[in-house]
């Protein structure tokens, strides 16, 4: 056995040296020298400045723009902290959401959950919906839906609220990715968005649609994955088509 | 299940089915020491690394010399990866300034037990990852350590296939090869020179390759968006064709820039079986029946096509759930239906599903969308394939030594039946043989049920040292049987030398790195040892010659027994497992029952 140990570390040595630092070493500079825009991340620039990767979804949440999926990676598209909600098909916490306390003992949401990521989807486009109880009795003195609130009444186990879309919701558009960093959303998720996008960019629906299939990758090779449309690209440019005004 | 999604399976199998002859006809030449097209290139370097390494080409190793070579290897690598991790604050290429006073607030420290746990995952070809490599590893660790292994540990797999195959092919031989040759060989003529195709073909797809700091960008709302980079293509080559599985970030082959199109997923998917097919061909050749080969191919196509139909098929039924909730259940063609949880938009339902199933027929580990989140009997598929020891084309090399176990346990039983002296592929299967296979089955079995029924009632205290979230069973994500499953899967993934993980459980504490560590090293060591101590006994037979009783291993007859067995086996040790996890859970999940 004694004997075989000499061979053993010298062998790691080398085999650290040859695939450890010479071959990605060799790769980077092959890699930079033929792909220099992949190799260096797919970045998208606005007016020289770097403002995202087509490859890298990130978080947007004004009404004049699409919305990307709900996101578990940090807080929300947190492009250091990549990873998933890890929640099962029977859990209460992925489909009703959760509460937590605060440092100053505030009731705060932990997680959203589907249910009222559902409600959120179908006020923010229009969706018409049955609710239980009138959604006016979980909004805030400003207007705005209280998500806690929500999230307790259908946490409630004796008469939990139930809310319906009156027409199905795409997947996509409120369940979390596995990477949290899903550059892409559906086109039905899109094709329901682009009111909302219009409207708040005081256009009609028609011009924001007609964009949307520059956008739209259809299955690699025909047959490969599914059908797409990238987010940020879309965004950039319907701020330069239509702009709103500040 | 949707025409398109069906497609991409059959012609992904396809795929498979005609790469393997030329795979397994290359791999056949390298480790028989004959001339390739690479040998103009690469043989100067394989000349070098003998007389730097002190190895005699020319000198066989009997099996206990073959296995004392691989474990002085094994303890080297294992030396190096801890040593590299424990260090990294104080070494170059670490942008992020992991391991310093300066490391960001959500980096996780590279403790004793964490880097115990990573370094025996890697050196044992496993990549199961208790830590997140976004919040923890600087690029010199990734690529000095962990894809240095990516590499060794696959050659040492595929060396421990072929020096099995020896066993078969040679008779009244004392010698099953040298290690330090197949293990030089296999790394040059094959793993280098596939990987750095693939690594050009990753970053033309998307995926990044540089030693760049991260990118901050300022997104079109005015926030500011950190993207962190690395030479991250390299690295998912190897990671893919060395059936490691472990990823350059936490999402692994989920990060766009790990796998940024379909097209990328498809080469991954490939590079995953590419190997473990080739080699039954390359054991046909070797024993000179290439039908016995394309037996051990069958009965591992017919595994794989049942497992990926299922598992689609449940992930496309998705969660009725949500569907109650308002979601849409069908897969129109402008969006995807089935159960997005965990999964990507460009990958989909029945993508996703093949990813999972392939990547746990061999013992790859890699994800693309989350196995935690897939519907029970979706999950469940994964899980057992992990069970039944990986014998679906396979992790390199161990896919074909394990099912080769099997088959030494399938003609064991159906010697039983006819009532002779097993045999296979013209060699006597005795007592030595059958005892070395149980061993290695038994052993993966206990360590995976010891250890999830030790962690599913061990009692810890809150904030202790071993466990500080209290009882071990508390590290889970989810509650009820879900939770269970966590546990389930994360030790068969260790034993199985998987790396994939039902990712919710948190098991960074000492006592899951402690004991998921120990569980990798039985899975893999008390799997490799009795592989070769079954090739040298068998190299020393004589052979026999085939007569009119002999139960012939070419045939569907022996497909049909080798599937029955892989299946019998895993069933009879873990269906009362499974019955408290994914199959109780999938009940729970139709009666709309929540935890």
């Amino acid at each position: 056995m004694l004997k075989e140990l000499g061979p053993g570390l010298r062998l790691t040595i080398l085999f650290t040296i040859l695939t450890g630092l010479l071959y990605p070493a060799v790769m980077t500079g092959l890699s930079e020298a033929i792909f220099p825009r992949q190799s260096k991340g797919s970045l998208v620039t606005v007016n020289g400045k770097v403002v995202g990767s087509s490859l890298i979804g990130q978080p947007f949440a004004k009404p004049e723009y699409f919305h990307p999926r709900p996101s578990a990676a940090g807080n929300g598209y947190d492009a250091t902290q990549s990873g998933a909600s890890n929640l099962g098909p029977t859990s209460a916490k992925l489909l009703h959401g959760t509460t937590k306390m605060d440092d100053k003992k505030n009731e705060v949401v932990d997680f959203d959950g589907i249910d009222d990521r559902i409600v959120h989807y179908c006020v923010d486009n229009d969706i018409p919906y049955e609710s239980s109880v009138p959604l006016d009795q979980f909004k805030d003195p400003r207007g705005d839906l209280d998500d806690v609130k929500l999230i307790k009444a259908f946490n409630d186990d004796k008469a939990p609220l139930v809310f319906t879309p009156k027409s199905p919701i795409p997947q996509d558009a409120v369940t979390a990715s596995a990477s949290g960093l899903d550059p892409h959303i559906s086109p039905a998720n899109a094709e329901t968005q682009a009111a909302r996008v219009a409207k708040a960019r005081g256009v009609s629906t028609d011009q924001v649609k007609q964009l949307v299939p520059q956008f739209t990758e259809r299955a690699d090779w025909g047959f490969l994955g599914e059908p797409r449309v990238n987010v940020l690209l879309l965004n950039v440019v319907l701020d330069q088509r239509f702009p709103v005004s500040k | 299940m949707t025409l398109i999604g069906i497609a991409q399976i059959v012609i992904f199998f396809g795929i498979v089915l005609a790469i393997t002859k030329p795979v397994g006809t290359f791999l056949y030449r390298v480790f028989e020491g004959e001339r390739t097209f690479l040998h103009p290139i690469f043989r100067p370097l394989e000349r070098l690394i003998y007389a730097l390494g002190g190895i005699r080409e020319d000198v066989e190793q009997s099996w206990i010399g073959y296995s004392a070579s691989m474990i002085s290897l094994s303890i080297f690598s294992f030396l190096a990866v801890y040593l590299l991790q424990r260090l990294q604050g104080h070494l170059p290429l670490n942008p992020m300034q992991f391991s310093t006073s300066k490391a960001p607030s959500f980096a996780t420290p590279m403790t004793p037990d964490l880097a115990f746990n990573t370094a025996v995952s890697f050196m044992t070809n496993t990549n199961w990852q208790s830590y997140s490599p976004d919040a923890a590893l600087s690029y010199l660790t990734q690529m000095a350590a962990l894809a240095v292994q990516n590499f060794v540990s696959a050659a040492v797999g595929i060396a421990v296939a072929v020096a099995l195959i020896r066993g078969f092919a040679r008779h009244t031989a004392k010698t099953i090869g040298n290690f330090w040759v197949d293990v030089t060989r296999c790394t040059l003529y094959l793993l280098l020179p596939i990987c750095i195709l693939a690594t050009l073909f990753f970053v033309a797809q998307g995926s990044i390759q540089n030693f760049k700091g991260p990118v901050t960008a300022q997104t079109l709302e005015g926030a500011a968006q950190t993207i962190e980079q690395g030479p991250l293509a390299s690295q998912l080559a190897i990671k893919m064709l060395g059936t490691n599985g472990g990823g350059f970030f936490n999402a692994n082959s989920a990060h766009p820039y790990e796998n940024p199109t379909p097209l990328s997923n498809l080469l991954q998917m490939l590079l995953i079986f590419s190997l473990g097919a080739g080699l039954t061909y390359t054991f046909g050749k070797m024993v000179r029946d290439t039908r016995q080969g394309w037996a051990i191919f069958g009965a591992m196509a017919v595994m794989f096509l049942i497992g990926v139909f299922v598992c689609y098929w449940a992930e496309q039924r998705g969660n009725p759930m949500l569907a109650g909730a308002g979601l849409e259940r069908t897969y129109t063609g402008s969006q995807p239906g089935g159960n997005m949880e965990g999964k990507e938009v460009r990958f989909g339902n029945a993508m996703t599903a093949l990813f999972a199933t392939v990547t746990t027929d061999a013992s790859c580990g890699a994800v693309i969308g989350m196995h935690d989140s897939f519907t029970p009997i979706g999950g469940l598929v994964p899980l057992f394939n992990i069970q039944t020891d990986e014998v679906i084309f396979g992790g390199v090399g161990a896919g074909l030594y394990s099912i080769l176990i099997y088959a030494v346990i399938a003609v064991f039983i159906g010697g039983l039946m006819v009532g002779r002296t097993p045999e296979y592929v013209g060699k006597k299967i005795e007592q030595k043989e059958v005892k070395m296979a149980i061993i290695a089955v038994l052993a993966t079995s206990l360590v995976i049920l010891g250890f999830t029924a030790l962690s599913s009632i061990a009692p810890f205290a809150k904030n202790g040292y071993w466990n500080p979230p209290g009882p071990a069973a508390a590290n889970t994500n989810n509650n009820g049987a879900h939770g269970f499953s966590e546990v389930l899967y994360a030790y068969s993934s260790g034993a199985g030398n998987n790396g994939s993980a039902f990712a919710g459980i948190n098991a960074n504490t000492p006592w899951y790195n402690l004991t998921i560590g120990l569980d990798m090293l039985v899975g893999r060591f008390l799997f490799i040892i009795p592989a070769l101590a079954i090739a040298g006994s068998l190299a020393a037979k004589k052979l026999v010659p085939t007569t009119s009783g002999t139960l012939p291993t070419n045939g569907s007859l022996f497909v049909v027994l080798l599937v029955g067995t892989v299946i019998i086996v895993g069933a009879l040790t873990y269906f009362p497992a499974l019955s408290l996890g994914p199959i109780v859970e999938h009940f729970q999940m139709l009666n709309g029952k929540l935890f």
